[in-house]
This record gives C-alpha cells, structure tokens and sequence, in this order.
C-alpha cells in the first residue's frame, strides 16, 4: 500500500500513535471518507435540482420496481436476459470464427497477407457505425443486432490469436522437435497450449466489447434490453430508470469481468504467476 | 564390408571440416570455421568457449536443429540430418512446457514415440528419481526453482534414452552455489546412467571439474578449434586440489592470449 | 533458393492483390444484382457521393466539411479535456495517498459504466448539441488517460524512489522530477487508448441524437434508404479515425524524442 512513496521497506515507524494526520493517509479511511462525501453530495444536488437528479435512493427504488414489475411486458431480470443473450450469441459466433482465422493467420503466411489487408480497412471502423447498414439489411431484430455485436467481438479475438501464434517462444518448437515430434506434433504439443493465454486475453476484450456494443445498438432501435430500459428512462423523462439502468449495466460489466478473470486463473494458471 | 567400416568410424561423434555463416553479401557473419572433433563412447567432452564464440551453434548443428554450411556430422557413423531423441538436448533457458507437470514434461519425448502408458510411467518416474526430483512429479515448472527445472530438463532428455547428451551452458542462469551443486549432481547422474556428453560451457572451473577432455574454442567469431586438453584427474573431482588448480591457471591464461 | 525468390515477391504483392480483389468483388456483386442497389452501393458510387456532398447541401442539410468538422469539434474537445483533467489526475493518484485515497472510489464507480450508456443521460441533462458529446467523450477518454498515468507513475523504479530520498529530495520534487518523467511511455501509451474509445463513443453518440456529424450522416443514410449515404459516413469515420491516430502518434514521437523506456 503506498509503497511506491516508501521506496524503502520498514521506513514508517512501527509504532502505532493515533494521530490525524496518519488517518488521513491511511488509503481504507479516505476511501470511506470519499465514498460518505460522494453520496452526500449527490444527495444534496438531488434535493436542490430535484428534476436533474434522483435522490440515490429513489433509484435504488426504481431498481426495485423494475425487478418486480414489466416495463414493455418484461421485467429487469428479462431485459438483461434479453441483452446478454445477445451477448453470447454474438460472442460465440464471433469465437467460432476469428479463432479459427487468427491462429490459420498466424500459421500460414498467405492467409495472413490476404487477410491482414482486408482486417486493417475494416478495424479503424467502430462496429456501431455499421448499425445503419445492418438495419437496413435485416431490419430492427435480433439479426441486426447479432450482426454488429459479431463484428466488433471478432477483432480482439482475431488480433490476439493471431499473436499469440507468432509470439510463441520458437525454442519451444526445438524441444518437440528434439523430442521426435513431427509438425503435427508442434501444433497440437506447443502452438495451441503456448497461445491459450494470449487467446483468453482477446476474448476477455472481446466479451467486454460485446457488452459495450450491444448496449449501443439497443440505444439505437429495440424492444427489450438494457439499453432499452435506459434509452426508454431519456424518453420518458424518467431519471431514476435512467441511472438506475446505467447502475445495473455497471454490475453486470464488471460480473462479466470477473467471470473471466476467474475463468483465466482455471484455464491458464501458470499464465498467471508468470504475471507476478 | 560393415566392420570395416566400423573400423574407420569408431567414433560415438564426429563432426568434419564444420563450417557455418550466416547472411550474405556484407551482412555475412561467419559462426564457426573448419572444426573437427571426435567424441568417444561415454567420453565426457566440454567445448569450452568464451561468449560468442560459436559454441552453441555447434551443438545446434550436431543436435541438427541448424544446418552447417560445409561439413558432416557422423553419429555412430551414419549422418546427421534433423533433430531426434537420440541426440537429447538441454536448453540453457530450460525450456520446459509451462502448461505441464514436470511427470508430463518428462514423459512427453516417450509419449510421442507412441510407447504405452505404463512403460511410460515407469520410465519417467525412474528418470525423475534419478536426478533427485522424486515427489515433485506432480509441480509446475512455475513453482520449481532454477535448478530444480534444468534437473527436469536433464530427466526430460535422458528419458527418450538418447545415444548423446547435449547440454548448451544449462548452468548459465543459476546462481554460483546453485550452480556447484548442479555440476556435482550431474557428475553422479552422469556416473549411475552413463551416456555420451557434449557439454558447452564458458566457465573454465566446470569444464575441468566435468569433463574427460576439455576442447576450447577460440575467442572471436568466427570460432576456430584451440587447444584440447585431457583431464586426467580421478573422479569426482576436488575443485581446489592441486592439479586441478593447476590445470585450470593454464587453461585460464591459454584463454587470456587469445582475448 | 529461386522458390523463396517468388515467394517473398508474392507475399510482398498479395496484400494489395487481396484489397483490390476485395473492391472488385464488392464492385460487382452490386453491378451483377447479386446484393440489390438497395441494400448496397457500389465503391464508385459512394466515391461519387463523396465528391457531391462537398458542395452539396442535399439531402440531409449540410454540406461534407460540416459534418466532418463538428464531429471532429466534438471529439477533440472531449478528448482535450480528458487528457487534461485525466493525465494530471492520475499522476497524483499513483503518488499521493490523499489523491489515491479520494479519487479512487469514485473513479471505480464510473469505471464500470461502459460510455456509451451515458448517453441517454447526457442527452437528458445537456440536450443533443456539443457539450452533450463532449461530455460524454470526455468521460470515455479519461477512464484510460487516467488508469494509465496512475499505472505509469505506480510503475517508477523504486531504486530511483531511494536515490532521491537520500539525497533528501521531498514528496513533491520525487514526484515532478522522478515519477513523471518515468510514467510518459505509458501514459502516451494511453492516449491512443483514450482516443480510440473517445471516438467509438462520438460515433455512437451521434448516431442516436445528432443534427449533424459523421454519425448523423449514417442514420440519414439509412432514413432516407440511401446505402452510399450510410458507406460514406463509415468510410469517412474509419478514415478520420486513422488520421487522428496517425497525427496523435507524431506528436507523441515528438515528445518521447528524448525519453528512453
């Protein structure tokens, strides 16, 4: 903790006196004192521009109501369902194709100087800009939706597999080799085990993309979803649903975050004190 | 006509006329120049080089995982082309399989060569307790000190039952005592299961302490065959008795010439 | 030795053979009514609508400049002030404890929040002109600027830390003459972060609620069933997006001129 300031191990003294200026540097105390200023001030502002701004707890009400009653026919609980199946599809589709093409990109030359040129044009573009082409293809459903989401998940999984192939330790390959492995053998012994870390990394980025676009897309034209809740709280005036909305998105970001890094520490655990 | 040949080639190894650049045109960087050497069968050999000089090039090129330019490399008289598991090699960055226990790292050579499981078992836990790793069949090369993973590495070679030992500078990472002890375990490894040895090194004391005949490079590139000498002390030996010392002073101001 | 010959030449060609195989196919698919002129317009067709929005207000109120600059006005307002408020924030957090201390609960509240779900707040609070973009910008551009200047500074080697205490150095002058200078390759590290999130999230912004912008043209385009409309706003904002990276990349060259990693 504030080790960086210490710079030197067991420079504080080890005697614990109260004072107020050691509370104030202890990181738990500020942390407290911040969050406390934090909800006091939004409390405040909430009363005094009470159009602007809901109360905290007023949006926690809402969050409340919305899990026990429908809004557009569905409850919280089944517009986040709806966006996170959206999620997944998209998400595995995007898997089923870009890891397959960015370990192929990584083997083979060819592929990668045919593909490469083709992947550069099309990373610069946000994937929600393609939202108007998508609506335009397959209307306001669910395709249009999975379409984009597939578009923006594919890139960090391309991208990593594809480094994770080339940046795998070519030593590696001698050992198979010395060992009597022949080149099947130094695919299956070293090129996938070597790149699984790099491979989760992007699917990681990937899964959070996802989410970010498919909250975006929902913004833009649906039915049912977090965006929807959220784009409908802006419509209907609704500050507590919008907040509230914006509150449950955050928790399910950060769930799926920790899925995956969990995820990481069971798939790949050497990868992880590789990293200490 | 078979012992005849035989007579000619009664070398474990042998490498002729091996030469080896790299580049073309002026980028051309020349590696090795011209080296000959003849290994016996269970000779403990130590190439023994300051950095740069070649040596791990040549090893690679008698492991077969670099081509020479000119030159051939005989094994028990055929040559050498490509690398096998009848010429185990050591990685001086050890080189294990991270995503492997050090039991699946051992028995990988033999799993690839199709042998059964338990013949496998049997063959990797003996390995494994050969070189004093009994009990961590089941570690992580991540939870494993540097001595303890180049102990895999040794097993990992040994149990493909290699008709050579390569060991490329397989100390160079470890620190001073941990390196001593490794020499005196590979001594006694090398004295319960003996193989043939090709050991490069830059560290004079290692080589007189290890090998049968020390066969020193020369110090710039491109490395050309120096001076070999034999080491004629009896094992194991005692790294501040008098000979050894000796040998070592005139190896050391052999080398100094040179640089 | 004469295969390697060829084969590197291929290689060295095969990138532009495969982008242009790419706009021939794209090209004709439309032309031989594989994909209707409905659903696509060909790459000569948004080229041509390129060449007519430059002085042409039709059909969507604007003419191209305009359009291009307000994004552009946007976005770089948003990320200016991102770097300005972000850069500096996280310096302090990943040194003084009163920083780290105050900011980080709040900073980890908002992290979570993916930027674009700020939107239909902004719009909300600040309507659909500039400040509602540039806010929102601005948001998803600081969360990078300032986890990686904390990050940079937190990354100072702690034996230049000790060289400096024992010089007597204070709190301050470690921070400004140690830690800073020490924390740049990562906090430029972080700018290309910052502005590529800034700019998915103008894009997004302005697809929702916009009277003009790169991303207004996309959803007009789509209004209006005009498929070189909506290609044309994409190109031009994966384009514009390169080019902002690619000036962002030479003034941090410049910068760095000096700072060894």
């Amino acid at each position: 903790m504030s080790s960086t300031k210490e710079g030197l191990i067991g420079l504080s003294d080890s005697k614990k006196t109260f004072s107020f200026k050691g509370l104030f540097k202890n990181n738990y105390f500020l942390y407290a004192l911040s969050l406390i200023c934090f909800f006091l001030f939004w409390e405040l502002v909430a009363v005094t521009f009470g159009k602007f701004l809901p109360r905290p707890i007023e949006v926690i009400d809402r969050v409340v109501y919305m899990f026990g009653h429908t809004l557009a026919g569905k409850t919280l609980l089944m517009h986040l369902w709806a966006s996170l199946r959206r999620v997944f599809i998209g998400f595995a589709i995007a898997t089923a194709i870009g890891i397959p093409l960015g370990l192929f990109m990584g083997f083979n030359k060819y592929v990668h100087a045919v593909v490469k040129p083709i992947f550069d044009l099309f990373k610069p573009m946000p994937p929600i800009a393609w939202i108007s082409l998508a609506i335009l293809w397959f209307g306001i459903g669910e395709t249009s939706k999975i379409f984009i989401i597939v578009i923006g998940a594919v890139v960090p999984v391309v991208i990593n597999s594809f480094n994770g192939i080339r940046l795998v330790d070519p030593d590696l390959y001698h050992v198979v080799k010395m060992l009597g492995g022949n080149h099947r053998d130094e695919i299956i012994q070293v090129s996938f085990p070597a790149s699984l870390p790099a491979i989760f990394a992007g699917l990681q980025i990937s899964l959070s993309m996802a989410w970010t676009t498919v909250l975006a897309a929902e913004l833009v034209g649906a039915r049912e979803g977090m965006g929807f809740i959220i784009i409908q709280g802006m419509n209907l005036s609704r500050v507590d649903q919008i907040i509230g909305g914006m509150f449950v998105i955050a928790i399910t970001a950060w769930m799926i975050s920790a899925v995956m890094t969990y995820l990481e520490r069971w798939i790949c655990p050497w990868k992880m004190q590789l990293k200490k | 006509m078979e012992n005849a040949v035989k007579e000619i080639n009664n070398f474990k190894i042998e490498c002729m006329g091996i030469s080896k650049h790299f580049g073309e045109g002026n980028k051309k960087v020349d590696v090795l120049e011209n080296i000959d050497l003849q290994v016996e069968e269970n000779e403990f050999i130590v190439i023994l080089g300051p950095g740069q000089s070649g040596k791990s090039t040549l090893l690679n090129i008698i492991a077969g995982l670099e081509m020479r330019t000119t030159g051939k490399v005989f094994l028990d008289g055929k040559e050498v082309t490509g690398s096998g598991p009848d010429r185990g090699l050591v990685f001086q960055k050890y080189m294990l399989f991270p995503w492997k226990t050090v039991f699946q790292n051992v028995e990988l050579g033999l799993k690839l060569q199709g042998i059964s499981k338990t013949k496998r078992r049997e063959v990797a836990e003996h390995y494994i307790d050969l070189v004093g790793l009994k009990g961590y069949e089941k570690s992580y090369p991540h939870q494993l000190s540097g001595g303890m993973k180049q102990r895999v590495g040794i097993a990992r070679a040994y149990a493909n039952n290699p008709k050579v030992m390569l060991l490329d500078e397989p100390f160079g990472q470890l620190d001073a005592q941990t390196r001593y002890f490794m020499e005196e375990e590979t001594e006694r490894i090398w004295q319960q299961e003996k193989r043939t040895v090709i050991f490069v090194t830059n560290n004079i004391e290692e080589a007189i302490f290890l090998g049968d005949r020390v066969i020193t490079l020369e110090g710039k590139l491109p490395g050309k065959m120096g001076a070999i000498y034999t080491v004629d002390l009896p094992r194991p030996r005692n790294y501040t008795d008098l000979d050894f010392l000796k040998l070592r002073s005139k190896i050391t101001d052999a080398t100094k010439l040179v640089l | 030795m004469a295969d390697g010959k060829s084969s590197k030449q291929l290689l060295k060609y095969l990138p532009y053979i495969s982008v242009l195989c790419f706009l021939l196919t794209w090209e004709l698919i439309v032309d031989l009514n594989v994909v209707p002129n409905s659903l696509l317009a060909t790459p000569i067709q948004v080229v041509k609508l390129f060449f007519y929005k430059l002085t042409n207000i039709q059909p969507d109120g604007s003419i191209l400049i305009v359009h291009i600059i307000t994004s552009l006005k946007e976005a770089l307002i948003g990320y200016s002030l991102a770097l300005l408020i972000g850069i500096p924030l996280g310096l302090a957090m990943g040194w003084f404890t009163l920083a780290e201390g105050f900011a980080r609960p709040i900073f980890e509240l908002i992290r979570p929040i993916p930027p674009v779900a700020w939107i239909p707040l902004t719009i909300f609070w600040f309507g659909i002109g500039i400040t509602g973009k540039a806010f929102i910008i601005f948001l998803s551009g600081m969360v990078p600027a300032v986890i990686n200047s904390m990050v940079g500074v937190r990354m100072t080697n702690p034996t230049y830390i000790r060289m400096a205490r024992t010089y007597g150095a204070k709190d301050w002058e470690i921070f400004k003459n140690i830690c800073i200078p020490s924390a740049l390759p990562m906090v430029f590290g972080g700018l290309q972060v910052a502005l590529a999130a800034s700019w998915t999230t103008l894009v997004a912004a302005e697809l929702i609620a916009a009277d003009t912008g790169l991303g207004f043209l996309i959803t007009m385009g789509r209004r209006l069933l005009m498929p070189d409309m909506i290609l044309l706003g994409m190109v031009l904002i994966g384009l514009t997006g390169v080019i902002i990276g690619i000036i962002v990349d030479k003034i941090e060259k410049r910068l760095v001129a000096g700072v060894r990693r």
